[in-house]
């Protein structure tokens, strides 16, 4: 009477979520990414030993070096400037992002693109340049043009903006229903009337969730790019960080998350009023 | 009587529509203001306009980045592909990193919720709002240069989005498997393994490999401030003035990003 009792409740004894071709293919992919990381690790020169100091090594820096973070420094009326260029920086940026983004979205979405042959790609091409590189580089090769200042990091986010939200604007505008935009052209609308009353009212919704989201992601980036020089925030934590003040540069980082944290909080909350509406 | 209280609807209508239409009129002269402002501010005030000069000037430096210095290419390689594996990593490091905010993250399986689940959210928002810059500034100074602090910093950045994509996933499983293996004896171990882990694992994989496919981007450009790969050869480049140089480094970016954003539309195509 006993003896059934167990085997039903632990059930048969071999059982195996994977049988033998598959488990051999799971089994197969763990071993290829280990030896991956064992090949990477050897082929980047990485000193293993240091992460296991690491821990300490960090504990020491951030109770001896980074505390206390020197908040008489940032509580001051020119870093608050800086912040406030910051914030401007980046609202211009988003903004002509977005617009320059509006052009990219109805150019390279497949389905109401002017001409598939020679302009889709074209948008595509220039989104994913935008996107391929980075906020950081665009920085750089701007303040190289333009010289120091915020006129740099204003170009630097409006690229930025236009491949994040070209792209995301670009999907959208292809999961649209095509029916109004079917009828719009029967009626003899052109391109442009087309896109404005019959695909734009489609992703209106999307398109302000997508603009809020742009504005608090350029606004991340907006805090560093004047690290290479755009001007903002990022000017002072270089300027700190080669100076080895990292009191003040605990300081400056300590208001740089403060304010991402803030600007995304309200930009979570304003994208879920807007997706309420919908 | 009739025709009164149509009246008075078409009036109330047209009403509300005037509101609305003064409504948005005020947001978009707001908005028009502060464009107005922004740009007085940071690009009228602030620019340089003697070091800009004319527009032909500008155009003159513009065009010091527009030629491709082909010489540069085949030292590029070796650089690239360090840029590639720092990003693959990374981005393993910080799956593997993420696990455990999955799993506080997720409020129907956080173990205990009032504490675990901020404690995973904010972690979550910290790792995705402090920029690569400063992780990889930050692991500069506490593991020295090189490739380490590159692939920490990518890690640690990868951490909120996969967490988050993933964890919402989970909070959305059909429940039933759960209550399944649970009436089999389960253990909750074993409720993770074979209830959860099944369901949510395309959507796990897929967000990894579309943060890999962002962390090649961020890889690229944490040499500037320590870690090895194409930054690297990227600021030599800008510091020695070879713009055409600065060039082909960028084309070498844009060549890895689309072999990645290939690799990985078509990863993400077989798994979804």
């Amino acid at each position: 009477m006993n003896i059934p009792t167990t085997t039903a409740i632990t059930g048969p004894p071999h059982w195996r979520r994977f049988r033998f071709p598959q488990s051999l293919y799971h089994f197969g992919a763990l071993l290829g990414v280990l030896v991956f990381v064992v090949f990477a690790i050897d082929y980047l020169n990485i000193p293993l030993e240091r992460l296991l100091t690491m821990f300490g090594r960090i504990g020491t820096q951030l109770t001896e070096r980074y505390y206390p973070p020197d908040i008489n420094y940032i509580n001051d009326k020119d870093y608050f400037a800086s912040v406030l260029d910051t914030m401007q920086m980046a609202y211009l940026g988003a903004l002509f992002g977005l617009l320059a983004s509006l052009l990219l979205g109805w150019f390279g979405a497949h389905n109401v693109t002017p001409s598939r042959r020679y302009v889709y790609p074209a948008a595509r091409l220039i989104t994913m340049i935008c996107r391929a590189v980075h906020e950081m580089i665009w920085a750089i090769l701007f303040v190289t043009i333009l010289g120091f200042g915020m006129l740099p990091g204003v170009f630097a986010l409006t690229f930025f903006c236009t491949g994040f939200a070209g792209k995301l604007l670009a999907e959208e505008v292809e999961a649209i229903n095509m029916g109004p935009v079917e009828a719009m052209r029967a009626t003899g609308a052109n391109g442009l009337q087309t896109f404005v009353f019959g695909v734009f009212p489609q992703v209106r919704v999307a398109f302000t969730g997508i603009a809020i989201y742009t504005w608090d992601v350029a606004f991340r980036a907006a805090t560093v790019v004047g690290f290479f020089g755009a001007g903002g925030m990022g000017w002072y934590l270089k300027r700190n960080v080669l100076q080895i003040e990292s009191e003040r540069v605990a300081a400056i980082l300590f208001s740089i998350i403060l304010l991402v944290l803030v600007s995304e909080i309200i930009s979570a909350w304003a994208r879920n009023r807007v997706a309420k509406m919908a | 009587m009739e025709n009164a209280i149509l009246h008075s609807t078409a009036e109330r209508v047209l009403a509300s529509r005037s509101e609305a239409r003064r409504r948005r009129a005020t947001i978009y002269l707001i908005l028009f203001l502060l464009v107005a402002w922004s740009i007085k501010v940071t690009v009228i005030d602030d620019t340089d306009w003697e070091r800009i000069g004319s527009f032909s000037s500008i155009l003159k430096e513009a065009g010091r980045f527009f030629a491709i210095d082909f010489s540069l290419f085949p030292k590029l390689i070796e650089p690239a592909f360090e840029t590639l594996v720092i990003a693959c990593l990374g981005t393993l490091l910080g799956v593997v990193l993420c696990l455990p905010v999955i799993w506080f993250g997720a409020a129907n399986i956080t173990p205990f919720k009032p504490i675990t689940y901020p404690l995973a959210r904010l972690m979550m928002t910290l790792s995705r709002s402090i920029h690569e810059i400063v992780w990889a500034l930050f692991f500069v100074a506490a593991v020295g240069l090189g490739a380490l602090p590159g692939i920490l910093a990518i890690a640690m950045r990868s951490i909120g989005f996969i967490a988050k994509i993933s964890a919402e996933a989970i909070e959305d499983i059909d429940p039933k498997a759960v209550e399944a293996i649970q009436a089999m004896g389960g253990g909750k171990l074993q409720v993770l393994r074979y209830a959860i882990l099944p369901q949510v694992l395309p959507v796990i994989i897929g967000v990894t490999v579309f943060e890999w496919e962002i962390n090649i981007r961020r890889s690229a450009i944490l040499g500037l401030v320590g870690a090895g790969g194409l930054g690297l050869v990227f600021f030599r480049q800008m510091n020695t003035f070879n713009y055409p140089g600065v060039t082909s480094v960028i084309l070498a970016i844009l060549i890895l990003i689309l072999i990645g954003e290939v690799l990985s539309h078509y990863s993400r195509k077989s798994v979804i």
